[in-house]
């Protein structure tokens, strides 16, 4: 019958599309990488989630960066020198160029300095050159004096501190202390999405929604770089973003635990980091029964961490006994004070009168992985009679009503923003720092406090490191938090991928050794 | 017929109106805060205020809805707190997409749709008739995400045909998944419902005059009986059409597809009240359009039914 040659037609109208399309050959001398969430902008002022910040500084070069294990390395800086007692810097810059030819002097660092301060460019992250002399005055509102950035000539600058602060360098690494070319931020296009800096990329094509991409930069002085082109496309979904490295349209991807044994077995190669992260659910200390240290510790002791890294993380973290990663204290481990002991928890609670037991929530925002980690937390805590509720928010509302203090915990990671361990003790535990700006739990202590004050100032390393951990290991005692795990990080590399290595900090990497 | 068209054009006005006031307060009786997507870590609460004035956020409720409502009226639809790109740029540069997409979907939908159903009507007693519904079943059944990965794994990973994800530019081989599996349900839907029109319709005075002349059942079909049996499907489409064309969510997010509805799920999340409110009275707008463009396709489609006068 004739309707069926039709349907044969169709049929084949409609799979024909098919075979137009074969795998393809992947482009020489581009490397391609995906972002789950796209970024917003490429401004280093107001740059402050993940993949803006990691964007931000492949355009943009800051005095000083990090290189991917870490280490504190020259970038528009060649050298420095350090007088005063910690509060006089001195850079002496090397011959850079911003994308559109004209040199970096010291004065454009000045005029990317005053910008991020100034009251008027509203940067959230003006902190960051905050302890400048005369920053927290002019971010207020008052006059510039010039004393905290000072171009002497062309290639020399001097940074002044109110105070000596021993992360410093550290803190001039950070995306938001990239140097802008101030005719880039003068012109009437925004700045985020026509960036122009001296970093090893440009800026080459932004879709939004689709794919964000960098050519290299020919006037980057540093080295040579081998490659040509950077993508990032957004691909939301992870099952996606696998089956896109599958059949190769990806050079690099993160492994989500749950596939990490699949990927094992399969013979892959994977790159393993030890991330600069910790993994917690933070306590309400304004609150009963929170605010009895025998409770926190209780809670502490009932949940076994590492039956939850073995079992649901596929060992894809290390149980934390502390808060400081062991990466950023040459590995140091420190002593287990909560080893699962669910017999002690109950006594700890019943010294506390609550022998019943009692009933808390738990708050978390959305997140794939983070629902079967809390259900076996609620399964260990129901052990020792802690009846859990867990409750989810979207991460607009779960944020809001964390640092109004609303829930009674809250299920939370923090990623370091450059790579020194007072990042994970000062933000989180100073008694300044209470909401959001970190401290969401309302911890203080006053001890605490001052060796987080001494251990700014303090330019002895070895010195300043005692007086962190030992801040450290109060904060272990007190039990703030339910203290979790450090992530591991696992990421296969196409084997067309030469010289890449994970970074530790996510501006780590620039992709200047890296070639395919 | 231009009045007709006319009265709907002036029903938006109250229709927008309404759309605009109820997600202005959703916007405002959710949950969470803009600025806090501004702000990231570490932020002092004097920097949250003054972002918040900035971005108008201190202003008493009324006056930001009275702002809201003026330049909504004069077509601006303001700008997103977060990129600080005009709404109406980004809606410019999203939509096109998904209407690509959407189109693509409706086409294969309808196309794949009336075909199954008219072979299941014809084949109904046999075994070809009774797989084509079973199937149809399924493909009302099936979850788009299962049905999106499945797509991605054997036309992707082990075939090697197409390509998982993306956008490339438009290009005919990215769309093609996505869009099969945006369409499945519609087109299963289609299926089933033109299957029953068929059927109900064949044993009209007008079908056996068709047969009693001699034709055979193909022309039967294409010429007599196809018309009359677009109305349900032409409902269908309407509906489907317009909720596709808002954004398929959960088809772009697998197929990374930059769509209106991943911008929009976006701006939830980070509660970009611009950019929410913008695309919400876009979406409004379209639907109704859709809703429209339905009503007078039935009367072209069947003039027996008549457009009522005004």
């Amino acid at each position: 019958m004739k309707y069926k040659n039709i349907s044969k037609l169709t049929f084949i109208f409609l799979l024909a599309p098919l075979f137009l399309y074969c795998s393809q050959e992947a482009p020489p001398g581009t490397l391609r990488r995906a972002f789950q969430t796209e970024p917003t902008t490429l401004d280093p002022a107001s740059a402050v989630d993940y993949s803006s910040g990691v964007v931000t500084s492949l355009v943009h070069s800051n005095l000083v960066r990090v290189d991917p294990a870490g280490r504190i390395r020259p970038d528009l800086a060649i050298w420095w020198e350090v007088s005063g007692g910690g509060k006089r810097y001195t850079f002496h810059l090397g011959r850079h160029s911003f994308s559109n030819g004209r040199e970096v002097t010291s004065e454009d660092v000045v005029y990317s300095f005053r910008r991020l301060l100034s009251p008027s460019t509203l940067s959230p992250r003006w902190w960051v050159l905050g302890d400048l002399e005369g920053a927290a005055s002019y971010h207020g509102g008052g006059i510039w004096s010039g004393r905290g950035a000072e171009a002497v000539d062309d290639t020399t600058l001097i940074l002044r501190l109110e105070e000596p602060v021993a992360h410093f360098l550290s803190l001039l690494s950070m995306p938001a202390a990239g140097v802008i070319c101030p005719e880039a931020d003068e012109s009437q296009a925004p700045y985020g999405s026509n960036p122009c800096g001296s970093g090893p990329w440009i800026l080459d094509e932004w879709v939004e929604g689709d794919f964000i991409s960098f050519r290299s930069n020919p006037r980057f002085e540093e080295v040579d770089i081998p490659l040509d082109k950077l993508i990032y496309r957004f691909i939301p979904e992870t099952m996606t973003r696998i089956a896109e490295f599958e059949v190769g349209n990806l050079d690099i991807l993160e492994i989500p635990y749950a596939e990490l044994e699949r990927w094992k077995s399969a013979g892959i190669k994977l790159e393993r980091k030890e991330e600069l992260r910790t993994v917690y659910i933070g306590l309400n200390l304004s609150r009963e029964p929170f605010s009895d240290i025998r409770v926190r510790r209780a809670l502490n002791l009932a949940v076994d961490v590492e039956a939850i890294i073995a079992r649901i993380l596929f060992g894809a973290g290390r149980k934390a006994r502390g808060v400081i990663p062991p990466t950023l204290k040459n590995t140091r481990t420190g002593e287990d004070l909560y080893g699962y002991n669910p017999r002690k928890a109950d006594s700890l609670l019943e010294a506390a009168g609550l022998s019943d037991g009692f009933r808390m929530e738990i708050w978390q925002r959305e997140s794939p992985s983070g629902g079967r980690i809390l259900e076996s937390v609620q399964a260990f805590l129901a052990e020792v009679g802690v009846e859990v509720e867990l409750v989810t928010r979207d991460w607009s509302a779960f944020k809001q009503a964390v640092n109004h203090g609303t829930p009674d915990a809250f299920y939370l990671d923090w990623f370091a923003d450059y790579p020194d361990p007072e990042n994970f003790i000062a933000p989180l535990f100073h008694s300044e720092n209470t909401g959001g700006k970190g401290n969401r739990t309302g911890y203080s202590n006053r001890r605490v406090d001052s060796l987080i004050s001494a251990a700014s100032k303090c330019l002895d390393d070895s010195l300043r490191m005692e007086m962190l951990e030992e801040a450290e290991l109060i904060i272990y005692r007190d039990a703030p938090w339910i203290f979790l795990w450090f992530p591991v990080r696992y990421e296969a590399v196409s084997p067309r991928v030469k010289g890449y290595r994970m970074p530790l900090i996510f501006n780590g990497q620039r992709y200047l050794d890296v070639s395919l | 017929m231009a009045r007709f068209i006319l009265k709907r054009f002036l029903q938006l006005i109250p229709i927008l109106m309404g759309v605009a006031t109820v997600t202005f307060l959703i916007m405002y009786v959710i949950p969470g805060d803009p600025v806090l997507s501004l702000v990231g870590e570490r932020y002092d609460a004097e920097t949250l205020d003054r972002l918040r004035e900035q971005i108008g956020l201190n202003e008493p409720l009324p006056i930001r809805y009275l702002n809201y409502l003026m330049d909504t009226f004069r077509l601006d639809l303001g700008r997103s707190f977060i990129t600080g790109k005009p709404v109406i740029d980004s809606i410019r540069e999203y939509f096109p997409r998904t209407l690509l997409l959407a189109a693509s979907a409706m086409f294969l939908a309808v196309a794949a749709g009336l075909v199954i159903g008219v072979i299941s009507a014809l084949e109904r007693f046999r075994w070809l008739g009774r797989f084509l519904m079973i199937s149809s079943l399924v493909g009302v059944s099936i979850p788009v995400f299962w049905l999106g990965l499945l797509l991605i794994y054997l036309f992707s990973i082990k075939l090697s045909l197409l390509p998982p994800s993306g956008y490339g530019g438009g290009s005919l081989r990215y769309l093609i998944l996505p869009a099969v599996t945006l369409s499945f349900a519609s087109m299963a839907t289609v299926a089933r419902v033109s299957r029953s029109a068929f059927l109900d319709i064949s044993s009209e005075d007008f079908a056996r005059t068709a047969r009693a002349k001699g034709l055979n059942e193909f022309k039967v079909y294409g010429k007599h009986l196809f018309r009359n049996a677009l109305i349900p499907v032409i409902t269908i489409v309407g509906t489907d059409f317009g909720s596709y064309l808002s954004g398929s969510v959960l088809t772009e997010s697998i197929f990374g597809w930059p769509g209106l509805g991943r911008f929009i799920v976006r701006a939830i999340l980070r509660r970009d009240f611009p950019v929410i409110q913008g695309s919400v009275l876009f979406m409004a707008v379209l639907f109704i359009m859709v809703n429209l463009a339905v009503d007078i396709s039935y009367g072209i489609v069947d003039p027996r039914i008549r457009l009522r006068k005004g």
